[in-house]
């Protein structure tokens, strides 16, 4: 009853809305006929909705997440109000209360994030929602030329918990207490510092930890960024064993049409509560599906080392990337990760383009050695009225787990009238003895497993998207926006429709 | 019940015309905060919403820096935001840089102001007449679709 009555007024406010105040917004929909591969008893017919609305009046705003997930089993349906928020923003002051985003410094004690649109669905609990991890609570910042500090008083997300998780209180188990500020002591120098004390449910004491950060513009177009996060008990710039502490830094230069970004880390026993802060990971984030899934997984428990990456942009729109990325693991035992990517773009005209990787990495502690990938891609746009794009990758490692040598191939082409219609089909194959196997069975299958999708994406008008996919998609690791998940396996047909008002 | 109250959001989000843009506030390249009203443009300003990672973003980037220094002198502002989080973020400026913008790029590292946009995709553009009303909406980029942009911005100045 009483979310009818929030909705009833949601919806009158929406109408009664007039020059003075703007109501807008986004919604989500997403129906799905299918199932998991090797899960034939359990068909299902999912539909989701996430609608997001916004209400500005003045300096006023106010917004509200709606998720709705339906399906044939009771237990994981919901619909529910799963964000709400209250602000006020004026040129010095900001105040949030309810539900918003916010990062301290590069994350090393505080990390938010949103992914607009993603929809995530958990293997265990099999129910679909919004993939974010939010603040709940009060946040107070403000700011004048030399200063900006902030107050927060929050509980973030434990989002592997769907938002119909019993009791609710289990998806908030941490309660944090931060301020932070940052002095810019000179146009080019600022240092900042946060303290934080946090506390877990169930436990009476506070854990105390604090940041020291700075940005230095340097000459020669040079910038530097620092950061040392650390439990105040320990004894600074120690980086003892026992110790808790994260060290971050990051220097970056360019010249022309020459850009250079070096970074260094040295993360130990730096997982804070049910895992609310997230500092960099220092691996290169890949768009390519084979290398995208190959992520290496970063250890707060321990992790040490450095990613470099250059890139060359020529006048002519050719471009070229190198990457080189090492990572050290103290568990147990010594775990070596190492990448080196390189990335060639090359414009043959204004119609038609080359594209090309190749990717040699290591991850001792994921079990992948000698991983090689590759892909080639190329684009041939006719007139600007239609294009076709293709692309084929390849990767190959040894899997220490099973002593075996892994093949994966991706291949797809796509075909897009510009500027409202791609159709493309996805073709994938394995031979990795975790995913050819069928759980269900007592036999090891090992012949080669293929999978086959189209997609259909229709931009109907400025504000309204159609998305179709049918056929066989493949999950396993994925990263969006810097952050990682994993999807699931489908397979049947998927809808989904995108709005903005 | 929930089913039809679902659909009749749905239905009932088609019917609203977009929001202003809001004065945000993002912090720049140099690590200082700027405001919406410090860079927005005389007569349009045009953001681009785009990531270090995003592949068709590395595409769009040199046509709107042509774009720019061709409208510039008419009262046209490009703002480049990157939604690059903490993992990519010293990768950024001279990512930026090295592809030539000249215009202010400034950091959405929560994507805060990326929500409240309505932009759910890398590259979004967006045009915002002088009364900061959102008049044109652009997700993703095709080669090509520069020209309709172009012919957008000159509409829009026309009118």
């Amino acid at each position: 009853m009483l979310r009818l009555l929030v909705i009833s007024s949601v919806i009158g406010l929406l109408y009664s809305s007039s020059a003075f105040a703007q109501l807008y917004g986004t919604n989500t929909f997403e129906f799905q006929y299918g199932n998991l591969p090797y899960e034939e008893n359990t068909d299902l017919t999912t539909s989701y909705d996430q609608l997001n609305l916004f209400y500005d009046q003045g300096k006023i705003s106010a917004y509200g997440r709606f998720e709705h997930f339906l399906t044939p089993f009771n237990d994981r349906n919901y619909f529910l109000l799963t964000q709400k928020r209250l602000q006020y923003d004026d040129d010095h002051f900001k105040v949030r209360i309810g539900n918003f985003y916010k990062t301290i410094g590069r994350g090393l004690l505080l990390r938010s994030y949103d992914i607009p649109g993603s929809v995530y669905e958990d293997s265990f609990y099999r129910t679909r929602y919004a993939f974010n991890r939010d603040q709940e609570g009060v946040d107070i910042s403000y700011k004048n030329d030399w200063i900006e500090a902030s107050v927060i008083r929050a509980r973030p997300l434990f989002n592997p918990l769907p938002p119909n998780f019993k009791p609710d209180s289990a998806r908030r188990p941490d309660l944090i207490e931060a301020i932070e500020s940052d002095f810019y002591l000179t146009e080019d120098l600022s240092i900042g510092g946060a303290f934080m004390r946090s506390r877990s449910d169930g436990r009476d004491d506070y854990r105390e930890l604090a940041s020291l950060m700075y940005n230095y513009n340097l000459p020669f177009n040079l910038q530097v960024y620092g950061e040392y996060a650390f439990d105040t008990d320990i004894a600074l710039f120690q980086f003892k064993e026992e110790d808790s502490y994260a060290l971050y830094s990051g220097l970056n230069y360019f010249y022309g049409s020459f850009g250079l970004s070096a970074e260094y880390k040295n993360y130990n026993q730096f997982r804070l509560g049910s895992g609310y802060n997230d500092p960099p990971s220092l691996i290169k984030e890949h768009t390519y599906p084979v290398l995208n899934r190959s992520t290496h997984v970063l250890s707060t428990a321990n992790e040490s080392g450095f990613q470099v990456e250059g890139f060359y942009n020529f006048e002519d729109g050719h471009s070229v990337t190198a990457n080189i990325t090492t990572a050290k693991n103290e568990i147990a035992r010594t775990n070596y990760y190492r990448e080196y990517f390189l990335e060639g773009y090359y414009q043959a005209s204004d119609f038609l383009s080359f594209k090309a990787f190749v990717d040699y990495a290591t991850d001792e502690r994921k079990g992948e050695e000698n991983r090689i990938s590759a892909g080639l891609i190329s684009e041939k746009s006719f007139n600007y009225e239609w294009s076709f794009a293709l692309d084929v990758q390849f990767q190959t490692y040894y899997k220490t787990a099973f002593s075996q040598n892994v093949e994966n191939y991706y291949a797809s082409i796509a075909y897009s009238t510009i500027p409202d219609l791609t159709v493309s089909l996805i073709f994938e194959a394995t031979d990795d003895l975790l995913l050819t196997d069928n759980p269900n069975t007592f036999d090891i299958e090992d012949e080669t497993r293929t999978w086959l999708g189209g997609n259909v994406r229709y931009k109907i008008n400025q504000s309204h998207t159609l998305d179709v996919f049918a056929g066989k998609r493949r999950g396993g690791p994925a990263c969006t926006s810097g952050i990682c998940y994993e999807i699931l396996d489908f397979e049947g047909v998927e809808l989904r429709f995108t709005t903005r008002f | 019940m929930k089913l039809l109250l679902s659909l009749l959001l749905i239905v009932s989000s088609a019917v609203f015309s977009g929001p202003k843009v809001h004065n945000f506030k993002l912090k720049n390249l140099e690590n200082r905060t700027t405001s919406y009203e410090d860079v927005k443009g005389e007569e349009l300003t045009v953001i681009d919403f785009w990531a270090t990672w995003c592949k068709p973003c590395i595409k769009s980037i040199p046509k709107f820096v042509d774009m720019y220094d061709e409208f510039e002198s008419q009262g046209v502002q490009f703002v480049g935001i990157s939604v690059d989080g903490p993992r990519n973020l010293s990768k950024v400026k001279p990512f930026a840089k090295s592809l030539g913008i000249d215009y202010p790029v400034l950091l959405d590292t929560d994507n805060n102001v990326m929500a409240r946009l309505r932009v759910q995709a890398v590259p979004t553009l967006l045009i915002v007449n002088s009364e900061d009303e959102v008049v044109y909406f652009h997700e993703g980029y095709t080669p090509g679709e520069e020209k309709m942009i172009e012919a957008e911005i000159k509409k829009l100045l026309n009118e």
